[in-house]
């Protein structure tokens, strides 16, 4: 078929290999972020944290940088390169990662669903699954580059410029701040997304993502102090979390810090039911057709 | 090789049938999907794009099962659904492109295809325009462009003049019938007007509360209906019937000077007038007969159900 005779001819050229579909499907959702200068605004601002860090690892691993803050009459306190550092690192990274999902989870669904194009995308040979697998994927491919991927370029900046033997020492906090980002993200693309699939509007799903995140923690903060109890922090993410990662990465915290956590079991098993109920969200909404309820 | 090939299929939803055990084979070149509101055909669609599952029985299409095959089944399909369907805030050329790489056109080729399947159906001036300012005419043409970038081998077309002005809809049914005539893609097209079927299919399968009311093959029906000739003549006689039956034409007269025949293959129309002229008769009007799908719909929809099978 060709343009200026504007007549019908079946395209028979190659067809690419159905594995490659998902790519399709990702590579339309990232470049639709992209081209929102706002998502390049969010994207960069989510970065300032580990340039701090960058700067401090630096600092504190250059003693000539040091001495001439010295001579300058500035105080240049010692901060040890130890968990602690790399747990205020981390949720340093991950929160603002919280506001970048808010704003490029909602964008790469909401387009897909506002004009009902869901018929026509799953009518190719592209399963819902799929669908879903692939979205989740762009989500997690732009929280990565701003949560588990700096914290561990910085865990390498740190093991660099150690004097001493230093990565073998602390791998464990490698290990855990990559489990622990990877927790983060996975639940927040999957809330993000279940949101974004139930709320067409994009706004209020920004509004929505956020709500669920400290909503139910409020309700959970009451509920422990009525009931006297430490269990409503099962709907506590960002308590939740915070332990989840102290845990990973073998920060020592105060006795009473640990004694009111909960079980790390109870933990995994809340972040779990919380991920079974978006993908229960997202299995009844990401359809081609509407479900008849009888 | 039947295009589809329904088997005992029943569909349910919400626990209520809502495709009845449906039985026959389509082989047409443009298959018309005809039936009031409610009577399944889009679920029918559905369940062949494999949006729906069977709960009995099955459907085949190019002899690939739907309960197994669904996916390659989708590779060989273009679909137009009937409601709005599209990203609303990129442009033509941009959404005909991500459908065409979806549907496995090659990055390196799909832009190529999407500008011309763009021309084709007459966007080409406004396909760098973001889809949600299109009108609603545009709209149907765009989603017709992406059914057919890939080079689908069914084009399913739900309701595609749903919506569109006389001149946007006549425009439609060219481009149907240009792509029906290009020789290497078959039809499904699900409407409930008549006139949109009978102008662009050649079988007609007609569904009524979920059951098949009648499949029938409108090209054979109008191979038929060539033969069927509506009479109305001035001055003619009983002369003119005998004339007439001696040609070999199946004759009967009608008051008011109409005459009803059915002429055999070596009648030729120039033979009617010959003996009209001889006998000084005038033939004021002469029709084939037209209704022959309007007919066969209104008998289905007055049948008992699955009883009709017309042309089968």
């Amino acid at each position: 078929m060709s343009v200026f005779k504007r007549s019908y001819k079946r395209y028979t050229g190659p067809i690419s290999n159905e594995r490659f579909r998902l790519g399709v499907l990702m590579r339309y959702g990232a470049a639709d972020l992209w081209s929102s200068r706002i998502t390049n605004v969010v994207f960069v601002l989510c970065m300032i944290p580990s340039l701090i860090s960058m700067t401090v690892i630096y600092i504190m691993n250059n003693d000539a940088v040091r001495l001439l803050l010295s001579s300058q009459g500035s105080s240049t306190p010692k901060i040890a390169m130890d968990e602690r550092f790399f747990f205020v690192m981390l949720q340093g990274q991950c929160w603002p990662a919280l506001i970048l999902i808010a704003w490029i989870g909602p964008k790469l669904i909401a387009g897909d669903l506002s004009n009902d194009a869901l018929p026509i995308i799953l009518s190719h040979p592209i399963s819902r699954v799929e669908y879903v697998v692939a979205k989740l994927l762009v989500l997690l491919g732009f929280l990565s580059a701003v949560t588990w991927i700096p914290t561990s370029m910085l865990f390498v900046f740190q093991s660099y410029l150690s004097k001493t033997p230093w990565a073998a020492e602390h791998i464990h906090i490698f290990i855990g701040m990559f489990i622990g980002s990877m927790l983060w993200i996975i639940l927040l693309s999957l809330i993000a997304l279940s949101v974004a699939s139930w709320v067409k509007w994009r706004i209020v799903a920004t509004g929505l993502l956020f709500a669920t995140m400290f909503v139910p923690a409020g309700v959970g903060t009451v509920f422990n102090a009525v009931m006297r109890t430490k269990w409503g922090n099962l709907i506590n993410i960002p308590d939740m979390m915070e332990t989840l990662w102290i845990r990973l990465l073998q920060v020592n915290m105060p006795g009473y810090f640990m004694r009111n956590a909960l079980p790390t079991t109870a933990l995994l098993i809340s972040l779990a039911a919380m991920c079974a109920l978006c993908a229960s969200a997202l299995n009844a909404r990401i359809r081609a057709r509407e479900v008849v309820r009888g | 090789m039947a295009v589809i090939e329904l088997s005992g299929l029943e569909v349910r939803l919400a626990n209520r049938v809502v495709l009845d055990g449906l039985n026959g084979k389509l082989a047409g070149k443009a298959i018309g999907l005809l039936g009031p509101n409610g009577s399944g055909k889009s679920t029918l669609i559905n369940t062949l794009l494999g949006f729906h599952a069977p709960s009995h029985g099955t459907a085949h299409v190019f002899d690939l099962d739907v309960r197994t095959h669904s996916r390659e089944i989708r590779a060989s399909i273009g679909y137009m659904p009937e409601n709005d369907s599209f990203i609303g805030n990129i442009s033509g050329i941009h959404f005909v492109r991500y459908m065409a790489e979806l549907a496995g056109v090659p990055a390196s080729n799909a832009l190529e295809r999407a500008h011309e399947a763009m021309f084709y159906v007459g966007l080409g001036e406004v396909r760098y325009r973001k889809i949600s300012t299109y009108s609603l005419g545009m709209k149907q043409l765009v989603k017709l462009a992406q059914a057919i970038v890939h080079g689908a081998r069914l084009l399913i077309l739900d309701e595609p003049t749903n919506g569109l002005d006389p001149v946007a809809r006549q425009r439609m049914i060219q481009l149907i019938r240009e792509v029906r005539d290009a020789g290497d893609v078959t039809l499904l097209i699900s409407s409930h007007l008549l006139r949109d079927v009978d102008e662009t299919c050649d079988e007609v399968l007609i569904l009524k509360k979920g059951h098949i009311a009648a499949i029938c093959n409108l090209e054979e029906e109008r191979r038929a209906n060539r033969r069927f000739i509506e009479l109305e003549t001035v001055a003619a006689q009983e002369a003119f019937g005998v004339a007439i039956r001696q040609l070999g034409c199946e004759c009967a007269f009608f008051p008011g000077e109409r005459w009803k025949l059915v002429m055999p293959e070596t009648v030729e129309i120039r033979d009617l007038y010959t003996i009209a002229a001889q006998q000084g008769v005038q033939i004021r009007k002469m029709n084939y007969r037209r209704d022959s799908l309007e007919d066969i719909f209104l008998t289905a929809m007055d049948s008992k159900l699955g009883v009709a099978r017309v042309g089968v």
